[in-house]
């Protein structure tokens, strides 16, 4: 009898149609639910700017002048991480539907997630883009720049969330320590401040190995100061990013049939 | 010739239960299963709760594998059909038929293009375009069914789907069933009451405790069933 046991059910065309399907599926019913999530996509990076805009400019007076775009240089792409990586920490147990239903590739969901953060995060950089020109910074060759940082970026976010979905399962206390992990994460990565004033030189490339703190010093050397990102950095970042991806890709095969048993029992 | 398409060897599933932080236990939830599934054939399971139907549907879907023994399929579409349906209930009747269909191998334009035969099928009129949370239990065994009916897999996998549902439709999926039947559609029908059972099946097994403990023709592995009980 001709063996099909082994054969992958679903070609990768395949594959990434039911993903990109599945993602604008969820974007579509999250309209639904509330009219008004287009204007939240763009209101909640406003509302945690306003909070660190408080705090630091009105209260400790620690801002400077163009704190608002300084201050959302950083927080737009770090909220895009942040989300993604928070959301695929529970996407397999949300996928326990699928998961005892079919045998599709587990990638399939922390993908899911990435996408439609993804998405919704581009209206925050709309946004973003807009308070920057506000601010009188102007356009030059140097935006340029943002399409491979955002490229690094998003390989950074699937590399993490791929980790994290593969991992809560196992051990759903984790997902505690994520939440203050991130949170830590968030204070070392410079969205509130600048490391260049407040780091002593040589602690600087110590706080710069956080993949997060150098895409933000990279996000503001382009369109604020005009100057080139930090390529090095970035090429480090996008190396572990490629080389996680692949491994998490590898154990995620290599442990699915643990992980289908994990999620549905 | 009959020719199988799904074939078990001394296959074992094995769960373990935590017991803690480093202790757990082994429940064996099928062991040793040898089982021909012909091409062609309705199939039936019967147990009580717990002995091990689900299981062996979720194996020969290629959602568990075997901790022990093997499981040869001789074609990669095989669709599991359960209460659970793996329906995302914050999307649509709609979306979610898509979704399927696409899942047991269909492409987007061939998914959209046999939507209209799905929702002709499933009787959910309006209802298609709401939330599938809101769906009764048999309203989403309609869609389910509907889906799965059409999409012409080759292994059909039904887990206790039959018992919801109102007369009529179940009635109409008994018929589609029938009319699959001499077509070259292969069904495993999972259910602990013997009358669906007797009326569609070609050959039947009892589970019982994870083992075959009964196989042949369904009068006479039924009436053994109900003897066991």
């Amino acid at each position: 009898m001709q063996n099909h046991t082994n054969k992958q059910y679903l070609s990768y065309r395949h594959f990434w149609q039911l993903v990109l399907t599945k993602i604008r599926f969820n974007l579509r019913s999250e309209v639904a639910e509330s009219y008004l999530s287009y204007v939240w996509w763009v209101l909640e990076p406003l509302l945690h700017m306003g909070v660190f805009y408080l705090v630091f400019d009105v209260i400790m007076n620690r801002g400077g002048p163009n704190f608002v775009a300084f201050l959302l240089c950083g927080l737009v792409p770090w909220l895009w991480c942040a989300k993604s990586v928070n959301n695929s920490a529970r996407s397999m147990l949300q996928g326990k539907g699928l998961i005892s239903q079919t045998n599709i590739p587990k990638l399939f969901f922390p993908l899911v997630v990435v996408g439609q953060d993804t998405f919704k995060q581009s209206f925050a950089f709309a946004l973003l883009i807009l308070i920057v020109l506000a601010y009188g910074y102007p356009i030059t060759a140097y935006w340029l720049w943002l399409i491979p940082i955002i490229a690094v970026q998003i390989l950074f976010i699937i590399s993490i969330s791929f980790f994290v979905s593969f991992a809560i399962p196992f051990a759903a206390d984790l997902q505690y320590l994520l939440k203050s992990g991130v949170h830590l994460w968030m204070l070392l990565s410079g969205i509130f401040y600048d490391y260049r004033r407040i780091l002593l030189p040589e602690h600087q490339e110590l706080f710069l190995l956080n993949p997060m703190a150098s895409l933000i010093a990279s996000y503001r050397q382009v369109l604020m100061y005009g100057e080139n990102p930090r390529i090095v950095s970035l090429t480090y970042v996008a190396l572990f990013s490629v080389l996680l991806i692949g491994l998490m890709s590898a154990v995620m095969k290599r442990y699915s049939n643990h992980l289908t048993r994990l999620v549905i029992d | 010739m009959e020719t199988p398409v799904i074939r078990l060897t001394n296959a074992s599933v094995i769960f373990e239960i935590r017991k803690g932080p480093f202790a757990h236990e082994h429940f064996p939830a099928l062991s040793d299963i040898n089982l021909d599934v012909m091409a062609g054939e309705t199939l039936g399971v019967i147990g009580d709760n717990g002995s091990g139907k689900s299981t062996l549907l979720r194996l020969m879907a290629g959602i568990y594998q075997p901790d022990a023994g093997t499981i040869e399929r001789a074609t990669s579409q095989v669709s599991l059909l359960s209460l659970a349906l793996g329906f995302d209930p914050k999307l649509s009747g709609f979306d979610n038929a898509i979704l399927s269909s696409m899942l047991l191998g269909a492409s987007r334009k061939e998914a959209l293009g046999k939507l209209n035969q799905i929702i002709e099928f499933s009787e959910l009129q309006e209802f298609i375009h709401k939330q599938v949370r809101t769906y009764s239990s048999g309203m989403r065994a309609r869609l389910g069914f509907s889906v799965a009916l059409t999409m012409n897999t080759d292994v059909l996998l039904i887990d206790e789907a039959m018992a919801v549902g109102d007369a009529g439709f179940k009635k109409k999926c008994e018929t589609a069933i029938m009319e699959k039947l001499s077509s070259s559609l292969t069904v495993v029908l999972v259910s602990h009451s013997t009358a669906p059972l007797k009326k569609l099946c070609d050959r039947v097994i009892c589970l019982n405790h994870g083992r075959i403990v009964a196989e042949g023709k369904p009068e006479v592995v039924l009436a053994q069933y109900e003897q066991l009980k």
